[in-house]
């Protein structure tokens, strides 16, 4: 379980004033339960993962990770990232062990841990690739690998499959949801698409920004296994209630979103 | 490899095909090319002090048979070796700090930047006052001429390498020296190798300069004597000779770049080797 609460990170603006960039979060996160978080650029959440993954202080409030206060990163929680993160010089096979390496497991069991790992994300026969010769899809996939090979409790990922065409993106969020469901491990996934925060969610996390703070936290009771093809549940009527209604919220806190500005213009903006 | 099909049998053609995928045939016609407007224009310019192509080979090979020159080119790489491997164990780690350091930059900036455009042979006349006409100031100005580009390209290795590869290592729990091992060593790496390149070609500068303005032992020794004796096919022959280690240590250098870095595809190498 994780439990934030009253998170508050200030830092100096450019102009000597100080900025929130998170206000008094409360967040209480279930075990196996996948949470994805969705704001505008500027709202805290990547600081908010970054302060979950133990990579950046914060100034009041408290986070615990199974009742262990978050201090620095530990071997319970491990990150993906948008721009996959991975060390050009070494192979797939080296790039998904790396966690494990780190660690100091023997270089043959870490390879056997990693070849599963490689087969589970559905890289066979890439293990010997560098990263410069995959695709971004395949790349997350290795970034993916490498975090689920340490077994975490915790997987945090921020907006991982944002650097990803839409094709590959849906695919990559089925697979995820197919792992996700197979292990059972808490996600805490941090994005900037509706569709995706409520395709993949048990709960969405809504923040705001300027002060960064949880605007609404809003369960999403579309059953699952959840496929999601958008002529299957993107056209259920829950879906389009909670996308619907994400979408007004967002657009009230949009910088850009003012009476006479069509919505179409502030949608193209992101 | 994108050839379909089978192996064609004929091995010949496939091995000229190969060579002349590399740039070794068409440097060579460069040179030949160079040979033939050299010949011409010496020919037709008759000089005491322009010696022809031909004469000045035929001096380059008698020279090669000497031991004058083999005893001047010992002396020249002692200081050149020593010179180069200094700045080298120096100014990697140097550079490699500075980058991962910036604070340190702040108070060393500055000198780097005047070591980088300073004429170096404005300080020969210093080295030479402190250190004397021995082995010691030659191996330390070779050093000097080649630290800067050690230092400025390791310290641009480590900025260059994205700063999310580092977090990412501290996710996974990784300590500053397992950062150093597994990310910044490796990902300054080709930057590195292009600085031991270069700081090579500024080392066998600095050991030819050492040796024509302040101490003229070695190959600069042999130029300033063949000099004197208007022996010009022989003075040329021993500029060819330094050119020529100097384009093999060179390519060695390269090579070992390549070989160490294959993942890096910044470096020109030629258009064949995937």
């Amino acid at each position: 379980m994780i439990e934030i609460t009253n998170l508050t990170k200030r830092f100096t603006g450019n102009r000597g004033g100080t900025v929130h960039a998170l206000s008094e979060v409360d967040l209480t996160i279930a075990d196996n339960e996948f949470v994805t978080v969705l704001g505008p650029s500027g709202c805290g959440k990547t600081t908010l993962l970054r302060a979950l993954a133990g990579l950046t202080g914060w100034d009041e409030g408290d986070i615990l990770v199974d009742g262990e206060p978050v201090r620095s990163p530990g071997p319970e929680r491990a990150m993906v990232f948008q721009n996959f993160a991975l060390l050009p010089w070494a192979s797939v096979l080296d790039n998904v062990a790396f966690g494990l390496e780190l660690r100091g497991e023997a270089r043959g069991r870490r390879h056997a841990t990693a070849r599963e790992l490689i087969g589970l994300v559905g890289l066979d026969g890439f293990e010997d690739r560098l990263p410069g010769e995959l695709s971004g899809g395949m790349q997350q996939r290795v970034g993916l690998a490498r975090a689920l090979a340490v077994q975490p409790r915790v997987l945090l990922m921020d907006e991982p499959f944002g650097a990803l065409d839409e094709q590959t993106r849906r695919i990559l969020q089925q697979e995820l949801l197919t792992i996700w469901e197979r292990r059972r491990l808490t996600v805490v996934f941090i994005t900037h698409s509706i569709e995706e925060a409520v395709l993949l969610g048990d709960r969405v996390v809504l923040m705001s920004p300027r002060p960064g703070r949880i605007a609404e936290t809003v369960p999403v009771d579309i059953p699952r296994p959840r496929s999601f093809d958008l002529h299957g549940l993107g056209r259920t009527e829950e879906f389009t209630t909670l996308t619907t209604h994400l979408w007004e919220r967002l657009r009230s806190m949009h910088p850009d979103t003012h009476p006479d500005t069509h919505p179409d213009r502030a949608g193209a903006r992101r | 490899m994108t050839t379909a099909g089978p192996a064609p049998r004929s091995r010949p053609p496939g091995r000229i095909r190969r060579l002349l995928g590399t740039d070794l045939p068409y440097q060579m016609l460069t040179l030949l090319v160079v040979a033939a407007l050299w010949e011409g224009y010496a020919r037709t310019h008759e000089s005491i002090l322009l010696p022809t192509f031909t004469e000045t080979a035929a001096a380059t090979v008698t020279l090669l048979g000497e031991g004058e020159l083999w005893r001047a080119a010992w002396l020249s790489n002692q200081a050149l070796v020593l010179g180069f491997l200094i700045a080298v164990a120096l100014g990697v780690p140097a550079g490699l700090l500075l980058g991962r350091f910036s604070a340190i930059e702040r108070y060393t900036d500055v000198y780097l930047s005047i070591l980088l455009v300073t004429p170096m042979a404005g300080i020969i006349p210093l080295l030479v006052m402190s250190v004397g006409f021995g082995l010691a100031s030659r191996v330390i100005l070779v050093a000097l001429f080649s630290v800067v580009m050690a230092v400025t390209n390791a310290r641009a290795g480590i900025r260059q390498i994205d700063a999310s590869l580092i977090e990412m290592s501290r996710t996974f729990g990784a300590s500053e020296a397992q950062i150093w091992r597994r990310v910044l060593i490796p990902g300054a790496m080709p930057a590195i190798m292009t600085g031991v390149r270069l700081a090579l070609g500024r080392a066998v500068t600095g050991m030819v300069i050492v040796e024509l303005l302040m101490v003229s032992v070695g190959y600069g020794g042999l130029i300033l004597t063949y000099r004197s004796h208007f022996d010009a096919p022989a003075l040329y022959a021993v500029v060819v000779i330094v050119l020529s280690e100097a384009v093999l240590l060179i390519s060695a250098a390269r090579w070992i770049e390549r070989k160490m870095t294959p993942w890096a595809t910044s470096h020109h190498s030629p258009r064949s080797t995937a």
